[in-house]
């Protein structure tokens, strides 16, 4: 039976080559696989084949909403970017990446749940999607312009409420992390995307619509959009815009102790001005469609490049602080992050490529005149401009660095690709992605976390980029007045247990390590990571935003407890298709699988699963070290909790079929029998 | 910094009506501002929704919850009875809501009377009754002429026009707006806004 809400019923397909448009129901794929990253897995499992490089013609660029998307439902701004990812290394494979913002819910109300971009354009072209309809326009005017102009250009045509998915330079030059931009700082940057787009000769994509999206049980969503609210954010004080009026509300994001607002934490030059009301400058919570709580803020002042502010608007040149300690984050800091977003270049990889670039100079591994790069001021506008520049335009050194910072390290090799380690710690074919610096070095700073490493390695990109795991641990430091940097497990501990226990069915999960405080506890890693693996799923598939869901961790209440069935409720009460929270991670399972089995495909086994020597040989804070057969005990109990061959890590057969992905069972190659003994 | 504008556009409203508006009167507490074509006066709304547009963070959560809960669950903006207007290279963001103006425009210009000023409750909220709306947007077009975007909406699938009612009383974008950019006032003896104490918007 179709449901009778949430989805708009119809995926665009544009084939570039040929020109021309067609479309396919979405009920040829929902509600089994969601949408989103679900939606986007199948239908690159049933069109790209394990040949078709990431910047090949027959590559798709799937744009894919979910059913929640342009409802009132919390979040729902978001959009899910899907295809063969040329960032992932050294072979391409599937990726992710999510973009939140405006776009996602014109895209539904122009009548389509989804967009399947293949082929390639002789010249640069455009597309203009409206009201069930779709154009592919000419683009040479725009190529070579930056993402503000080229948007402000379509703003002039199609009018100010168009929104615009679109690349700058760096994307056009086929930059393996490039990213697709929206607005002012909205980007889906890891998986370099946008460079998938520049393949294709398509500068932007951009959507207008006027229709609507049926909410099955209006009256249910808006109970639940209230309960939702009442637990993340309070009105403003009129005073100012980052405190709740009701006194002692923390918002419950990050785990309660940071609050609204992009550069709020950074003290420096920037932030002084935008506190001083005469300035000019200014500073104001900014929030994605749909969504109570405004993470990000707006920027604006007389001579900066206004946007919107979050972590890669905030920690893309941090060495800029170190180069002027007096000014902290400065204007140029800031500036180089607007620089990045106007060539479209992602910023994330960028806080790579900069220390690492940093970190071969000083052993002399790379020099000023054979990079053409001022390595001495790292830190400098000069450096960040130069750098940027380069890069976007594949200049010089810049053309190495345009492949990535893993491709470029072992383009390099010896000393220098050993020194990337540190920033890309997945070994094996599948890497690609930088670390998130605070976490799997050890929470938050110093200290080792089985399931974190075990995210890691089974990731298809960067793992942990579902941050609600996260923010648990820091609100379980917020409370003990500690914070992120400073938080000691022990102390945590305890404020876990209730939480893990509601989430993950145990106390004991609570507890990194032993009680003997010398070695980790992995018992709990397999069942957690699993369990995290199907809230992520879910998340990027309804799609929802990390930020809220999954609601692990209360900030406000006394047991911090949250409650994780929100999803399934915004689903069931949008589509009216029923699904109980349980129903709900057998689906995750599945979508979960189906990733997988698109890795399987082209030659992911058991052995990519695995990190550089370096995050074995490091002892944390507390003495305690990520133990390799630790690691490989765990992946065993993972993959046999999946349902996958424990020695290859490829989903079997049956458990393929029983998930009712018969079609990919048999796409699968048959792996050999299994030989050695598994630990 | 808005909320000091919108209420100096409030109070300087209050000043100026009683200079501009000659034919407001009143009658026992209430003052009655609107003359429709018959002669008949309408009483002035005692509620509207004021805007603080620097608080705005440009969600569309209002937009949303209205079309929502109006539009028997069709959610998008363009069902929404008031409209997040976004320059989003400037940054700047604010919704733009229906006045319930003093001497309506669009209620003079409905050719059938369903432009109404709704008594029964005693807000005297600016409704459309839908039971006799045509569809023919002429109150759409009259509000145009000082407001843009025109504060009622031409529903294209049911061939009418909507407006804000104030969700009878208790208006839910007031409710949702997570940052409280919008708030409801109130007033025994009528508002004095919107046209013509503003003119252009």
């Amino acid at each position: 039976m179709t449901p009778s809400g949430g989805w708009v019923g119809k995926i665009l397909r544009v084939d570039l080559t040929t020109g021309k448009t067609s479309e396919i129901s979405t009920f040829d794929y929902v509600p089994k696989f969601l949408g989103g990253r679900g939606l986007g897995a199948k239908i690159c499992w049933d069109e790209v084949s394990s040949e078709v490089g990431a910047f090949d013609p027959e590559n798709r660029l799937i744009l894919a909403t979910g059913p929640l998307q342009g409802t009132l439902a919390p979040s729902s701004g978001r959009l899910t970017v899907v295809g063969k990812s040329p960032q992932t290394g050294p072979i391409e494979s599937h990726a992710r990446s999510g973009v939140g913002g405006h776009f996602a819910p014109q895209l539904k109300w122009a009548g389509y749940d989804a967009l399947i971009i293949q082929g390639r354009a002789s010249k640069p072209v455009y597309l203009w999607i409206t009201d069930q309809k779709a154009e592919i326009l000419d683009a040479t005017s725009l190529w070579g312009l930056d993402t503000y102009q080229t948007q402000q250009m379509i703003w002039k045509l199609h009018g100010d409420k168009t929104r615009v998915m679109v690349i700058g330079k760096a994307g056009e030059n086929r930059s393996r992390i490039a990213c697709i931009l929206t607005d002012t700082g909205d980007a889906a940057g890891q998986g370099g995307f946008g460079g998938v787009m520049g393949s294709k000769n398509l500068k932007a994509i951009a959507v207008r619509g006027t229709g609507s999206v049926t909410v099955a049980r209006p009256k249910e969503l808006m109970q639940l959009t209230h309960d939702i609210h009442r637990l993340f954010a309070r009105k403003s004080l009129k005073s100012d815009p980052f405190q709740p009026e009701e006194k002692d509300f923390k918002y419950n994001i990050w785990g309660g102790g940071y609050g609204r607002g992009g550069l709020t934490l950074l003290d420096g030059e920037l932030l002084d001005l935008c506190n001083d009301p005469s300035s000019g400058y200014s500073q104001t919570p900014d929030g994605c469609f749909s969504c109570p709580v405004a993470c990000r803020s707006r920027v604006k002042g007389p001579d900066i490049t206004p946007g919107v502010a979050l972590c890669a608007q905030s920690y893309m040149y941090l060495e800029s602080m170190v180069q002027e300690p007096e000014k902290g984050y400065s204007k140029i800091t800031w500036q180089a992050a607007k620089l990045a977003d106007l060539y479209g270049i992602n910023s994330y990889e960028l806080m790579a490529i900069i220390p690492w670039l940093s970190d071969c100079y000083r052993e002399k591994l790379i020099s000023e005149q054979e990079t053409g790069l001022p390595l001495n001021e790292i830190g400098s506008w000069k450096f960040i401009s130069v750098l940027l520049q380069k890069m976007a335009d594949r200049e010089g050194f810049g053309d190495l660095l345009a492949e990535g910072g893993l491709r470029a390290a072992a383009k390099l090799g010896g000393k220098a690709e050993e020194l990337s380690w540190m920033y890309y710690p997945r070994a094996g074919k599948f890497g690609g992605y930088r670390e998130h610096w605070v976490y799997l070095g050890g929470f938050p700073t110093g200290y080792a976390v089985p399931t974190l490493a075990l995210m890691w390695v089974l990731d298809n990109r960067d793992a942990l980029v579902s941050h609600s795991y996260i923010s648990m641990l820091w609100g379980a430091a917020f409370i003990n007045g500690q914070n992120a940097l400073t938080a000691v497990p022990e102390e945590i501990f305890p404020i876990l247990k209730p939480v893990m226990k509601a989430v993950y069915g145990s106390e004991e999960a609570a507890e990194f390590f032993q009680p003997d405080g010398k070695s980790l506890n992995w018992k709990w890693a397999a069942p957690i990571v699993k369990r995290y693996h199907e809230h992520s799923l879910l998340k990027d598939s309804y799609i929802l935003c990390d930020i809220l869901f999954p609601y692990m961790f209360n900030a406000n209440s006394p047991d911090h407890v949250g409650d994780t069935s929100f999803e399934s409720r915004l689903y069931s009460a949008v589509t009216g298709d029923e699904m109980s929270e349980e129903e709900s991670y057998r689906k995750g399972e599945m979508l979960c699988t189906l990733e997988r089995a698109l890795a399987a495909r082209v030659g992911r086994t058991r052995g990519d699963d695995i990190f550089h020597d370096i995050y074995f040989e490091k002892e944390d804070a507390g003495g305690r070290k990520y133990l390799r057969e630790d690691l490989e005990r765990s992946k065993s109990d993972y993959y046999r909790l999946m349902g996958w061959d424990v020695e290859s890590g490829i989903p079997t057969h049956s458990t393929l079929e029983r998930l009712g992905l018969k079609d990919v069972a048999e796409g699968l190659v048959k792996k050999p029998e299994p030989g050695l003994p598994i630990p | 910094m808005a909320k000091d504008v919108d209420r100096r556009i409030f109070l300087k409203g209050l000043t100026l009506s009683a200079l501009a508006l000659g034919d407001v009167v009143a009658f026992g507490d209430l003052l009655w501002a609107s003359t429709l074509a018959n002669g008949q006066k309408v009483a002035l709304a005692k509620t509207a929704i004021f805007v603080d547009k620097t608080l705005c963070s440009g969600c569309r959560v209002c937009e949303m919850v209205c079309s929502n809960l109006n539009c028997e669950g069709r959610n998008t903006s363009s069902l929404a009875r008031l409209s997040v207007e976004k320059e989003y290279i400037k940054g700047d963001y604010g919704p733009k809501v229906c006045y319930q103006c003093s001497d309506p425009p669009c209620l003079k210009v409905c050719p059938v009377g369903a432009l109404q000023v709704e008594e029964r409750s005693g807000a005297f909220t600016r409704i459309i009754d839908d039971s006799l709306c045509i569809g023919c947007q002429q109150c759409i077009e009259a509000c145009q002429q000082y407001f843009r975007p025109p504060r009622p909406k031409f529903d294209v699938q049911k061939q009418q026009s909507i407006e804000c009612h104030l969700c009878f009383g208790d208006p839910q974008c007031v409710k949702f707006c997570p940052m409280g950019v919008l708030r409801v006032e109130y007033s025994e003896q009528g508002l004095l806004v919107g046209y013509p104490v503003i003119k252009e918007d």
